[in-house]
């Protein structure tokens, strides 16, 4: 049985919950204060992943810049692959909060979209 | 010079002037006018492209511009009027506001005021660093607002001093565009950010965090060359042998936040030494009648959801007073006890359920924060982990506070 403790991200409550866990899966877990934090330990521990937030330029719109993120989370080890991916894009004004941006980002299957509107 | 009236005039477009100027609509006030000096709503939440923002009261993690954009939307529904690159010159205390924009100077008669003007970045000046003066030298806000809205690049290879919150969310985003961050400096012996900042930000990327470290020295002429960092004593004094020479082109600072009240002070309204902010009443107003208060220029908050929830009702307060609603009179002061920096509010009717936000002096795990009046016990709530980073926000119950005299004084007990 492996042991360890994990701050659970979910909220900014940051639980410091210890986890107890074999080789399949997670087997218990202690000091988390709300029942999110099993989701995200058995994650940390098996898959983790992140949501990458990132700016993309913006072609003759209002701002410079149209900020976005990864419509779910990705892969923890593919954070530094979805920035390469983003770096050559381009986004085309009129933008709004949603919108995708880039399909299937460094193919995890994750849509890459705008969390801002650009006029 | 024109004169118009308002019902209740909000100061302030960010967070929380958003979520008064709405809830004061929503509340009966008719003609509420929201007052902006940039060139959009939304405030710094704009330039916080990063996730986590509406967990409390939304109950989803929304990045700070998705976060702004909801508000914004309920703000137009609600029917407030927005003044946009508008400048408020001056507050008195019958509420009279001074402001220019494009169109001029106006004076702005309000039934009531809601000031929600923010906070400020500390700067090397106010933490006294000594050296040099070369460029390179950012707090960590600026240059948020240079990567996020103006795509300006700062430099290649940077360190930050202080481990607040937005030092920590630049680390992780410094590092997705390429810069190398070399570490996090910390004076105190613990980190001033949330946990979970830590682990996002300089965990994932293996940025190291020093504690009880600090910048003792600034080098370079033209643009900065590096920093001398050392360890600090239990003392405050630098520990002999431990200084070391970092190269570098940035530093950032993220050494703290004031709250803005150079407007309260023009209208004479006191301020506590502790926050910094006004001294608010259950119902957010300060001291001078009328004029209420919330979100960062009343207090600094890791959150902005508690920012919204109580400018909210600084809001539902001040559309009351406007209309000429009686308030609940104040007559309950709330003393901060042993562990206890400071409580907002700081005094209460008792005629109503109060959340009250506070911070502790210092780190601890399983204790408790006690409510007492007299001699009844009028709240304890267990804490697994206290924490002086973390805002400590607690409800007690109008019945809770009868029954009992004097004031309500609140500590942390074992």
């Amino acid at each position: 049985m492996n042991t360890g403790e994990i701050v659970c991200v979910v909220c900014p409550t940051s639980c410091l919950v210890h986890a107890e866990w074999d080789d399949e899966e997670l087997v218990s877990i202690d000091r988390a204060r709300c029942k999110l934090a099993w989701d995200y330990v058995a994650a940390e521990i098996f898959d983790p992943r992140r949501t990458v937030t990132t700016t993309v330029p913006v072609d003759a719109g209002q701002s410079p810049l149209v900020s976005v993120k990864t419509a779910s989370p990705v892969p923890k080890g593919m954070v530094f692959d979805v920035m390469n991916d983003l770096a050559g894009v381009v986004a085309k004004a009129p933008i709004t909060v949603g919108d995708v941006i880039l399909k299937d980002v460094s193919g995890t299957g994750i849509d890459v979209v705008a969390t801002m509107n650009v006029a | 010079m024109r004169t118009e009236n308002v019902d209740v005039a909000v100061v302030g477009g960010g967070p929380a002037g958003l979520a008064a100027a709405a809830a004061a609509r929503e509340a009966g006030a008719e003609n509420v006018l929201l007052i902006e000096r940039g060139e959009r709503l939304g405030g710094i939440l704009n330039q916080c492209i990063h996730d986590g923002f509406g967990t409390k009261m939304l109950g989803e993690a929304l990045t700070g511009p998705e976060y702004a954009q909801i508000f914004i939307a309920r703000l137009s529904d609600s029917g407030v009027t927005s003044s946009l690159e508008t400048m408020v010159l001056d507050l008195t205390p019958d509420r009279e506001l001074t402001i220019c924009s494009e169109d001029g100077i106006r004076r702005i008669k309000a039934g009531s005021v809601v000031l929600c003007t923010g906070c400020r970045e500390r700067t090397r000046g106010a933490i006294r660093i000594p050296g040099t003066r070369p460029a390179g030298v950012f707090t960590a806000g600026v240059v948020q607002e240079y990567m996020n809205l103006r795509n300006i690049l700062v430099g290649r290879k940077a360190v930050i001093l202080g481990s607040g919150d937005i030092g920590l969310i630049m680390a992780r985003r410094l590092t997705l565009e390429g810069v190398k961050v070399e570490c996090v400096a910390e004076i105190l012996p613990y980190p001033s950010g949330l946990a979970r900042n830590i682990v996002q930000c300089l965990d994932d990327f293996d940025i190291p965090l020093y504690l009880s470290t600090t910048v003792v020295d600034i080098h370079g002429v033209d643009r900065l060359q590096g920093v001398t960092l050392a360890q600090i004593g239990p003392k405050g004094g630098v520990v002999r042998g431990t200084k070391r020479f970092i190269d570098c082109d940035t530093l950032l600072l993220s050494v703290g936040l004031i709250p803005e009240n150079e407007l309260a002070k023009k209208a004479g309204i006191d301020l506590s030494p502790v926050t910094t902010g006004p001294i608010v009443d259950d119902q957010f107003q300060t001291s001078v009648p009328g004029i209420f208060c919330g979100g960062n220029a009343l207090q600094v908050h890791d959150l902005v959801d508690y920012a919204s929830m109580e400018s909210q009702k600084a809001g539902q307060s001040a559309a009351t007073f406007a209309g000429a609603g009686k308030l609940p009179d104040q007559n309950i002061d709330v003393q901060p006890g042993n562990g206890i920096r400071y409580v907002v509010p700081q005094t209460l009717s008792g005629e109503e359920a109060v959340d009250f936000s506070m911070r502790v002096f210092s780190p601890g795990s399983d204790r408790y924060v006690v409510f007492r009046r007299g001699d009844k016990m009028v709240r304890r709530m267990k804490q697994t982990e206290l924490d002086p980073a973390a805002m400590i926000r607690v409800r007690v119950r109008a019945d809770r506070f009868k029954g009992s005299e004097g004031p309500l004084t609140v500590e942390v007990t074992d």
